[in-house]
Protein backbone atom coordinates (compact mmCIF):
# COMPACT_ATOMS: atom_id res chain seq x y z
CA UNK A 1 0.00 0.00 0.00
CA UNK A 2 2.75 2.68 0.84
CA UNK A 3 4.36 1.73 -1.78
CA UNK A 4 2.20 2.42 -4.20
CA UNK A 5 1.44 5.73 -2.81
CA UNK A 6 4.96 6.55 -2.72
CA UNK A 7 5.56 5.59 -6.36
CA UNK A 8 2.77 7.76 -7.53
CA UNK A 9 4.83 10.99 -5.19
CA UNK A 10 7.46 9.83 -7.15
CA UNK A 11 6.03 10.08 -10.44
CA UNK A 12 4.92 14.06 -8.94
CA UNK A 13 7.76 14.81 -6.83
CA UNK A 14 9.79 16.76 -9.39
CA UNK A 15 7.00 18.74 -10.39
CA UNK A 16 6.12 19.43 -7.38
CA UNK A 17 9.59 20.47 -6.45
CA UNK A 18 10.19 22.56 -9.34
CA UNK A 19 6.99 24.36 -7.80
CA UNK A 20 8.13 24.71 -5.41
CA UNK A 21 11.22 26.50 -5.87
CA UNK A 22 9.54 28.44 -8.60
CA UNK A 23 7.23 29.99 -5.84
CA UNK A 24 10.05 30.49 -3.46
CA UNK A 25 11.58 32.33 -6.36
CA UNK A 26 9.21 34.29 -7.34
CA UNK A 27 8.72 35.13 -3.17
CA UNK A 28 12.48 36.51 -2.97
CA UNK A 29 12.18 38.27 -6.19
CA UNK A 30 9.03 40.33 -4.72
CA UNK A 31 10.78 41.10 -1.37
CA UNK A 32 14.04 41.98 -3.29
CA UNK A 33 11.80 43.92 -5.51
CA UNK A 34 9.92 45.33 -2.36
CA UNK A 35 14.11 46.30 -0.61
CA UNK A 36 15.15 47.62 -4.24
CA UNK A 37 12.15 49.74 -5.58
CA UNK A 38 9.90 50.11 -2.62
CA UNK A 39 7.44 52.44 -3.36
CA UNK A 40 6.19 50.94 -6.44
CA UNK A 41 5.74 47.73 -4.52
CA UNK A 42 3.91 49.31 -1.50
CA UNK A 43 1.26 51.27 -4.34
CA UNK A 44 0.99 47.46 -5.32
CA UNK A 45 0.26 46.86 -1.57
CA UNK A 46 -2.45 50.07 -1.50
CA UNK A 47 -4.48 48.59 -4.29
CA UNK A 48 -4.48 45.36 -2.82
CA UNK A 49 -5.84 46.38 0.90
CA UNK A 50 -7.69 48.63 -0.93
CA UNK A 51 -9.42 45.73 -2.97
CA UNK A 52 -9.65 43.75 0.22
CA UNK A 53 -10.58 45.56 3.21
CA UNK A 54 -13.80 47.40 1.95
CA UNK A 55 -15.19 44.27 1.60
CA UNK A 56 -14.98 43.13 4.52
CA UNK A 57 -16.21 46.37 6.07
CA UNK A 58 -19.98 45.24 6.31
CA UNK A 59 -18.64 42.74 9.01
CA UNK A 60 -15.93 44.40 10.60
CA UNK A 61 -18.20 47.16 12.08
CA UNK A 62 -20.76 45.04 13.74
CA UNK A 63 -18.34 42.77 14.95
CA UNK A 64 -15.49 45.38 16.25
CA UNK A 65 -18.79 47.16 17.75
CA UNK A 66 -19.58 43.75 19.59
CA UNK A 67 -16.44 42.76 21.24
CA UNK A 68 -15.83 46.70 22.52
CA UNK A 69 -19.25 45.95 24.00
CA UNK A 70 -17.93 43.06 25.79
CA UNK A 71 -14.93 44.66 26.69
CA UNK A 72 -16.75 47.61 28.05
CA UNK A 73 -19.07 45.31 30.11
CA UNK A 74 -17.73 45.69 33.05
CA UNK A 75 -17.14 49.46 32.92
CA UNK A 76 -21.71 48.85 32.38
CA UNK A 77 -21.25 47.63 35.99
CA UNK A 78 -20.67 50.46 37.46
CA UNK A 79 -22.84 52.56 35.09
CA UNK A 80 -24.82 54.73 37.75
CA UNK A 81 -21.67 55.66 39.74
CA UNK A 82 -20.17 56.74 36.56
CA UNK A 83 -23.77 58.08 35.86
CA UNK A 84 -22.59 60.88 38.96
CA UNK A 85 -19.36 61.70 37.94
CA UNK A 86 -20.32 62.35 34.84
CA UNK A 87 -23.74 64.87 35.41
CA UNK A 88 -21.12 66.49 38.23
CA UNK A 89 -17.89 67.02 35.36
CA UNK A 90 -21.53 68.22 33.27
CA UNK A 91 -21.92 70.80 35.11
CA UNK A 92 -18.62 72.29 35.31
CA UNK A 93 -18.36 71.88 31.90
CA UNK A 94 -21.34 74.03 30.81
CA UNK A 95 -20.01 76.81 32.67
CA UNK A 96 -16.78 76.30 30.74
CA UNK A 97 -18.69 76.29 27.77
CA UNK A 98 -20.21 79.79 28.63
CA UNK A 99 -17.02 81.13 29.33
CA UNK A 100 -15.67 79.67 25.84
CA UNK A 101 -18.25 80.99 24.57
CA UNK A 102 -17.96 84.64 25.34
CA UNK A 103 -14.08 84.04 24.73
CA UNK A 104 -14.77 82.73 21.66
CA UNK A 105 -17.14 86.23 20.54
CA UNK A 106 -14.72 88.27 22.08
CA UNK A 107 -12.31 86.60 20.22
CA UNK A 108 -13.86 87.41 16.84
CA UNK A 109 -14.59 90.48 17.61
CA UNK A 110 -10.60 91.03 18.31
CA UNK A 111 -10.07 89.54 15.02
CA UNK A 112 -12.45 91.46 13.26
CA UNK A 113 -11.12 94.34 14.13
CA UNK A 114 -7.92 93.39 13.16
CA UNK A 115 -8.47 92.07 9.77
CA UNK A 116 -6.49 89.06 10.43
CA UNK A 117 -7.07 85.98 7.88
CA UNK A 118 -6.61 82.68 9.31
CA UNK A 119 -5.36 80.47 6.66
CA UNK A 120 -8.38 79.86 4.74
CA UNK A 121 -6.83 76.84 3.33
CA UNK A 122 -6.38 74.55 5.91
CA UNK A 123 -9.56 72.67 6.03
CA UNK A 124 -10.09 68.86 7.18
CA UNK A 125 -11.99 65.53 5.80
CA UNK A 126 -13.13 63.57 8.85
CA UNK A 127 -12.65 59.44 8.06
CA UNK A 128 -13.63 56.26 10.15
CA UNK A 129 -10.78 53.66 10.71
CA UNK A 130 -11.63 50.60 9.08
CA UNK A 131 -8.69 48.03 10.10
CA UNK A 132 -5.57 48.38 11.74
CA UNK A 133 -1.95 47.10 11.17
CA UNK A 134 -3.00 43.49 12.37
CA UNK A 135 0.19 42.99 13.57
CA UNK A 136 1.99 44.31 16.63
CA UNK A 137 5.04 44.88 14.80
CA UNK A 138 3.67 47.72 12.72
CA UNK A 139 1.56 50.95 14.05
CA UNK A 140 -0.85 52.15 11.54
CA UNK A 141 -4.59 52.16 10.66
CA UNK A 142 -6.39 52.26 7.69
CA UNK A 143 -8.90 55.12 6.75
CA UNK A 144 -12.32 54.57 4.49
CA UNK A 145 -10.97 58.05 3.01
CA UNK A 146 -8.57 58.07 -0.03
CA UNK A 147 -7.70 58.91 -3.44
CA UNK A 148 -11.37 59.28 -4.36
CA UNK A 149 -11.14 62.13 -1.86
CA UNK A 150 -8.57 63.90 -2.95
CA UNK A 151 -5.48 62.67 0.29
CA UNK A 152 -2.41 62.78 -0.81
CA UNK A 153 0.50 61.09 0.82
CA UNK A 154 2.23 62.55 3.59
CA UNK A 155 -1.00 64.75 4.55
CA UNK A 156 -1.10 65.29 9.26
CA UNK A 157 -3.90 63.27 10.30
CA UNK A 158 -5.55 63.98 14.11
CA UNK A 159 -8.26 63.45 16.42
CA UNK A 160 -9.98 65.99 17.89
CA UNK A 161 -7.11 67.13 20.18
CA UNK A 162 -3.75 66.02 19.00
CA UNK A 163 -1.62 64.86 16.24
CA UNK A 164 -2.30 60.76 15.29
CA UNK A 165 0.09 60.35 12.31
CA UNK A 166 0.64 61.07 8.71
CA UNK A 167 -0.87 59.40 5.83
CA UNK A 168 1.32 56.80 3.73
CA UNK A 169 0.01 54.96 0.67
CA UNK A 170 -3.40 55.90 -0.56
CA UNK A 171 -5.64 54.21 -2.36
CA UNK A 172 -8.56 54.70 -4.42
CA UNK A 173 -11.27 53.86 -1.60
CA UNK A 174 -8.61 53.75 1.87
CA UNK A 175 -5.54 55.48 2.96
CA UNK A 176 -3.35 54.27 5.84
CA UNK A 177 -2.28 56.38 8.10
CA UNK A 178 1.50 56.06 9.66
CA UNK A 179 0.54 56.28 13.69
CA UNK A 180 3.20 58.50 15.42
CA UNK A 181 4.21 55.23 17.43
CA UNK A 182 5.32 53.31 14.71
CA UNK A 183 8.96 52.71 14.58
CA UNK A 184 9.20 54.41 11.35
CA UNK A 185 7.42 57.01 12.13
CA UNK A 186 9.42 60.76 12.19
CA UNK A 187 8.15 64.08 12.77
CA UNK A 188 9.61 67.72 12.94
CA UNK A 189 8.24 68.87 16.24
CA UNK A 190 8.90 72.26 18.70
CA UNK A 191 8.99 72.45 22.17
CA UNK A 192 6.96 75.16 23.81
CA UNK A 193 7.24 77.58 25.36
CA UNK A 194 11.62 77.08 25.18
CA UNK A 195 11.10 77.02 20.90
CA UNK A 196 13.39 74.05 20.71
CA UNK A 197 13.63 71.68 17.56
CA UNK A 198 13.45 67.92 17.99
CA UNK A 199 11.99 65.05 16.13
CA UNK A 200 9.53 62.99 17.75
CA UNK A 201 10.51 59.29 16.66
CA UNK A 202 8.23 56.77 17.29
CA UNK A 203 9.64 53.42 18.39
CA UNK A 204 6.77 51.02 18.91
CA UNK A 205 6.05 52.10 22.64
CA UNK A 206 3.32 53.96 23.86
CA UNK A 207 5.10 57.34 24.42
CA UNK A 208 7.91 58.29 21.32
CA UNK A 209 11.31 59.43 22.47
CA UNK A 210 12.20 62.86 21.58
CA UNK A 211 15.42 63.16 19.27
CA UNK A 212 18.07 65.75 18.39
CA UNK A 213 16.63 68.27 21.04
CA UNK A 214 19.04 71.06 20.96
CA UNK A 215 19.54 71.84 24.07
CA UNK A 216 18.23 69.71 26.73
CA UNK A 217 18.49 71.81 29.07
CA UNK A 218 15.96 74.39 28.23
CA UNK A 219 13.18 71.35 28.19
CA UNK A 220 11.43 70.51 31.25
CA UNK A 221 8.44 67.59 31.44
CA UNK A 222 5.17 68.90 30.86
CA UNK A 223 6.41 71.40 28.09
CA UNK A 224 4.08 71.03 25.38
CA UNK A 225 4.93 69.33 21.89
CA UNK A 226 3.91 71.00 19.02
CA UNK A 227 4.31 70.13 15.07
CA UNK A 228 6.90 72.13 13.40
CA UNK A 229 6.40 72.11 10.13
CA UNK A 230 10.12 71.80 8.92
CA UNK A 231 9.98 70.23 5.89
CA UNK A 232 7.49 71.50 4.37
CA UNK A 233 4.97 68.38 4.06
CA UNK A 234 3.63 69.05 7.83
CA UNK A 235 1.41 71.90 8.37
CA UNK A 236 3.03 73.47 11.70
CA UNK A 237 1.20 74.11 15.41
CA UNK A 238 -0.62 70.73 15.54
CA UNK A 239 -0.58 69.88 19.06
CA UNK A 240 1.21 66.17 19.58
CA UNK A 241 1.62 66.17 23.44
CA UNK A 242 3.29 66.77 26.71
CA UNK A 243 7.13 66.10 27.14
CA UNK A 244 7.68 63.32 30.26
CA UNK A 245 10.86 61.96 31.14
CA UNK A 246 11.13 58.29 31.40
CA UNK A 247 12.82 56.56 34.66
CA UNK A 248 15.98 56.19 32.49
CA UNK A 249 16.29 60.20 32.11
CA UNK A 250 15.15 60.23 28.51
CA UNK A 251 12.94 62.76 26.94
CA UNK A 252 9.19 61.22 25.57
CA UNK A 253 6.19 62.40 24.21
CA UNK A 254 2.80 62.32 26.25
CA UNK A 255 0.44 61.81 23.45
CA UNK A 256 -2.67 64.01 22.95
CA UNK A 257 -4.82 62.29 20.66
CA UNK A 258 -6.63 59.19 22.40
CA UNK A 259 -5.27 56.40 21.25
CA UNK A 260 -7.14 53.84 23.04
CA UNK A 261 -10.20 54.39 20.75
CA UNK A 262 -9.14 55.67 17.24
CA UNK A 263 -12.23 55.73 15.55
CA UNK A 264 -12.96 58.94 13.36
CA UNK A 265 -9.91 60.73 12.35
CA UNK A 266 -9.31 64.25 10.70
CA UNK A 267 -6.67 64.18 7.90
CA UNK A 268 -5.98 67.89 7.35
CA UNK A 269 -5.87 69.16 3.71
CA UNK A 270 -2.58 71.03 3.49
CA UNK A 271 -1.07 72.16 0.49
CA UNK A 272 2.62 72.82 1.13
CA UNK A 273 4.62 75.63 3.19
CA UNK A 274 4.78 79.26 1.44
CA UNK A 275 8.64 79.75 1.34
CA UNK A 276 9.50 83.29 1.32
CA UNK A 277 12.25 83.75 -1.51
CA UNK A 278 14.93 85.47 0.03
CA UNK A 279 16.60 86.80 -3.31
CA UNK A 280 16.76 90.56 -4.09
CA UNK A 281 14.59 91.54 -6.79
CA UNK A 282 15.58 94.30 -9.16
CA UNK A 283 12.41 96.45 -9.53
CA UNK A 284 12.40 98.32 -13.08
CA UNK A 285 9.35 100.35 -14.15
CA UNK A 286 7.81 97.54 -15.34
CA UNK A 287 7.58 95.53 -12.42
CA UNK A 288 10.37 93.58 -10.65
CA UNK A 289 12.68 91.83 -13.09
CA UNK A 290 12.25 87.91 -13.85
CA UNK A 291 14.51 86.23 -11.68
CA UNK A 292 15.30 82.27 -12.10
CA UNK A 293 16.15 81.15 -8.97
CA UNK A 294 12.93 82.54 -7.60
CA UNK A 295 9.65 81.74 -5.63
CA UNK A 296 9.49 78.47 -5.08
CA UNK A 297 5.73 78.41 -5.75
CA UNK A 298 3.78 75.91 -4.56
CA UNK A 299 1.67 74.20 -6.65
CA UNK A 300 -2.20 74.90 -6.20
CA UNK B 1 -16.30 7.59 -5.31
CA UNK B 2 -13.29 9.51 -7.48
CA UNK B 3 -15.71 12.85 -8.15
CA UNK B 4 -16.69 12.30 -4.41
CA UNK B 5 -12.90 12.66 -3.01
CA UNK B 6 -11.76 15.31 -5.43
CA UNK B 7 -14.39 17.79 -4.78
CA UNK B 8 -13.87 16.94 -0.63
CA UNK B 9 -9.98 17.75 -2.30
CA UNK B 10 -11.10 21.36 -3.23
CA UNK B 11 -13.97 21.76 -0.63
CA UNK B 12 -10.80 20.98 1.78
CA UNK B 13 -8.60 23.51 -0.34
CA UNK B 14 -11.00 26.32 -0.36
CA UNK B 15 -12.17 25.76 3.69
CA UNK B 16 -7.70 26.24 4.45
CA UNK B 17 -7.91 29.75 2.15
CA UNK B 18 -11.52 30.26 4.07
CA UNK B 19 -9.68 29.88 6.95
CA UNK B 20 -6.60 32.18 6.33
CA UNK B 21 -8.94 34.95 5.41
CA UNK B 22 -10.81 34.60 8.46
CA UNK B 23 -7.40 34.91 10.38
CA UNK B 24 -6.68 38.10 8.86
CA UNK B 25 -10.32 39.40 9.31
CA UNK B 26 -9.55 39.29 12.74
CA UNK B 27 -6.07 40.28 12.69
CA UNK B 28 -7.65 43.45 11.25
CA UNK B 29 -9.80 44.31 13.28
CA UNK B 30 -9.01 47.91 14.80
CA UNK B 31 -9.52 46.80 18.36
CA UNK B 32 -5.97 47.43 19.95
CA UNK B 33 -4.62 50.89 18.34
CA UNK B 34 -1.81 51.12 21.08
CA UNK B 35 1.28 49.35 21.30
CA UNK B 36 1.71 46.57 22.66
CA UNK B 37 4.60 44.75 24.49
CA UNK B 38 3.88 41.46 23.17
CA UNK B 39 2.41 39.45 20.51
CA UNK B 40 -0.63 37.10 20.00
CA UNK B 41 -0.20 33.48 18.12
CA UNK B 42 0.66 34.00 14.70
CA UNK B 43 -2.15 31.47 14.18
CA UNK B 44 -2.32 30.98 10.18
CA UNK B 45 1.52 29.18 10.19
CA UNK B 46 0.52 27.30 12.90
CA UNK B 47 -2.93 25.98 11.11
CA UNK B 48 -0.52 25.17 8.17
CA UNK B 49 1.57 23.50 9.83
CA UNK B 50 -0.74 21.36 11.40
CA UNK B 51 -2.58 20.79 8.44
CA UNK B 52 0.34 20.34 6.17
CA UNK B 53 1.28 17.85 8.81
CA UNK B 54 -2.23 15.76 8.76
CA UNK B 55 -3.17 16.68 4.74
CA UNK B 56 -0.40 17.67 2.51
CA UNK B 57 -2.69 17.73 -0.32
CA UNK B 58 -4.79 19.94 1.13
CA UNK B 59 -2.52 22.71 1.34
CA UNK B 60 -0.32 22.58 -1.94
CA UNK B 61 2.33 25.20 -2.05
CA UNK B 62 0.76 26.94 -4.34
CA UNK B 63 -2.18 27.94 -1.94
CA UNK B 64 0.61 28.21 1.12
CA UNK B 65 2.64 30.78 -1.38
CA UNK B 66 -0.95 33.09 -1.96
CA UNK B 67 -2.10 33.10 1.31
CA UNK B 68 1.43 33.87 3.41
CA UNK B 69 1.44 36.61 0.47
CA UNK B 70 -1.43 37.92 1.19
CA UNK B 71 -1.28 38.13 4.75
CA UNK B 72 2.26 40.48 4.18
CA UNK B 73 0.88 42.54 2.31
CA UNK B 74 -2.04 43.25 4.74
CA UNK B 75 -0.27 43.11 7.76
CA UNK B 76 2.09 45.46 6.83
CA UNK B 77 5.64 42.82 6.23
CA UNK B 78 8.31 43.26 4.27
CA UNK B 79 5.94 41.73 0.76
CA UNK B 80 7.81 38.11 0.51
CA UNK B 81 10.32 37.39 3.27
CA UNK B 82 7.56 35.88 5.81
CA UNK B 83 6.05 34.22 2.82
CA UNK B 84 8.90 32.33 1.62
CA UNK B 85 10.24 31.22 5.06
CA UNK B 86 6.63 30.03 6.18
CA UNK B 87 6.17 28.37 3.00
CA UNK B 88 9.59 26.62 3.51
CA UNK B 89 8.99 25.58 6.74
CA UNK B 90 5.48 24.41 5.94
CA UNK B 91 7.00 22.21 3.16
CA UNK B 92 9.82 20.87 5.20
CA UNK B 93 7.26 19.78 7.39
CA UNK B 94 5.32 18.00 5.35
CA UNK B 95 8.04 16.16 3.90
CA UNK B 96 8.77 14.71 7.08
CA UNK B 97 5.05 14.12 7.90
CA UNK B 98 5.14 10.72 7.17
CA UNK B 99 7.47 9.55 9.82
CA UNK B 100 5.61 12.13 12.45
CA UNK B 101 2.43 10.23 11.10
CA UNK B 102 3.59 7.33 13.74
CA UNK B 103 5.06 9.27 16.25
CA UNK B 104 3.35 10.86 19.16
CA UNK B 105 2.27 14.60 19.70
CA UNK B 106 5.28 15.43 21.11
CA UNK B 107 7.29 14.68 18.77
CA UNK B 108 4.98 16.49 16.13
CA UNK B 109 5.29 19.42 18.62
CA UNK B 110 8.59 19.47 18.70
CA UNK B 111 9.42 19.41 15.32
CA UNK B 112 6.99 22.31 15.12
CA UNK B 113 8.62 23.83 17.66
CA UNK B 114 12.23 24.05 15.65
CA UNK B 115 10.75 24.88 12.31
CA UNK B 116 8.73 28.20 13.98
CA UNK B 117 11.57 29.09 15.91
CA UNK B 118 14.28 28.63 12.33
CA UNK B 119 11.31 31.27 10.37
CA UNK B 120 11.57 33.48 12.96
CA UNK B 121 15.10 34.13 13.20
CA UNK B 122 15.64 33.38 9.39
CA UNK B 123 13.18 36.30 9.68
CA UNK B 124 15.40 38.20 11.56
CA UNK B 125 18.34 37.51 10.04
CA UNK B 126 16.97 38.37 6.79
CA UNK B 127 15.52 41.84 7.57
CA UNK B 128 19.31 42.47 9.47
CA UNK B 129 21.01 41.12 6.24
CA UNK B 130 18.16 43.98 4.08
CA UNK B 131 19.70 46.42 6.43
CA UNK B 132 15.51 46.86 7.41
CA UNK B 133 14.85 47.53 10.95
CA UNK B 134 14.62 44.29 13.09
CA UNK B 135 11.36 43.74 15.69
CA UNK B 136 12.17 43.53 19.25
CA UNK B 137 13.19 40.33 21.07
CA UNK B 138 10.75 40.41 23.52
CA UNK B 139 7.90 40.90 20.10
CA UNK B 140 9.57 37.78 18.68
CA UNK B 141 9.94 35.78 21.56
CA UNK B 142 6.75 36.03 22.97
CA UNK B 143 4.85 35.22 19.24
CA UNK B 144 7.17 32.03 19.22
CA UNK B 145 6.08 30.98 22.62
CA UNK B 146 2.38 31.76 22.31
CA UNK B 147 2.16 30.14 19.27
CA UNK B 148 3.56 26.79 21.00
CA UNK B 149 1.01 27.22 23.75
CA UNK B 150 -1.37 27.39 21.27
CA UNK B 151 -0.73 24.92 18.54
CA UNK B 152 -2.13 22.08 20.92
CA UNK B 153 -5.38 23.85 20.36
CA UNK B 154 -5.25 23.97 16.93
CA UNK B 155 -4.06 20.32 16.82
CA UNK B 156 -7.56 20.06 18.72
CA UNK B 157 -9.92 21.96 16.04
CA UNK B 158 -8.25 21.03 12.99
CA UNK B 159 -8.49 17.27 14.28
CA UNK B 160 -11.78 17.49 16.01
CA UNK B 161 -13.67 20.50 14.62
CA UNK B 162 -12.21 20.62 10.65
CA UNK B 163 -12.00 16.98 10.20
CA UNK B 164 -8.41 17.35 9.22
CA UNK B 165 -7.01 13.96 10.53
CA UNK B 166 -3.96 12.32 9.41
CA UNK B 167 -4.54 9.05 6.88
CA UNK B 168 -4.93 5.87 8.48
CA UNK B 169 -4.44 2.89 6.92
CA UNK B 170 -7.12 1.83 4.94
CA UNK B 171 -8.20 5.63 4.05
CA UNK B 172 -8.87 6.41 0.30
CA UNK B 173 -6.44 9.12 -0.51
CA UNK B 174 -7.34 12.26 -2.91
CA UNK B 175 -7.29 10.34 -5.85
CA UNK B 176 -9.68 7.66 -4.32
CA UNK B 177 -7.01 5.30 -4.18
CA UNK B 178 -6.29 3.06 -0.73
CA UNK B 179 -3.06 4.79 1.15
Amino acid sequence: MAKDRSSSSDFTGPLRRLLLAVLVLALTGIFLLWRIDSPRVERFRAQVTDRFVPNLDWAMAPVTGTINLLRDFQSYQRLSEQNRELRSELRQMQAWKEAALQLEQENARLLDLNNVRLDPRLTFITGTVMADSGSPYRQSVLLNVGARDGLVEGWATMDGIGLVGRIAGVGKNTARVILLTDASSRIPATIQPSGQRAIVAGDNSAAPPLDFIENRELVRPGDRVISSGDGGVFPAGILIGQVAADPGGRLRVRLAADYERLEFLRVLRHHGNEKVPDTAQVITSDGPLADPAAPVGVEP
Amino acid sequence: MTDLSRSRLWLMRMGFVGLGLLILFFHLLPLDTTPRSWAGPDLLLGFACAWGLRRPEYVPALILALVFLLADLLLQRPPGLWAVLALIGVENLKSRGRHLRDASFAAEWLAVAVVLSLVILGNRFLLGLALLPTPSWTLNLTELAATLLVYPVIVLVTHGIMGVRKTAPGDLDALGKRV
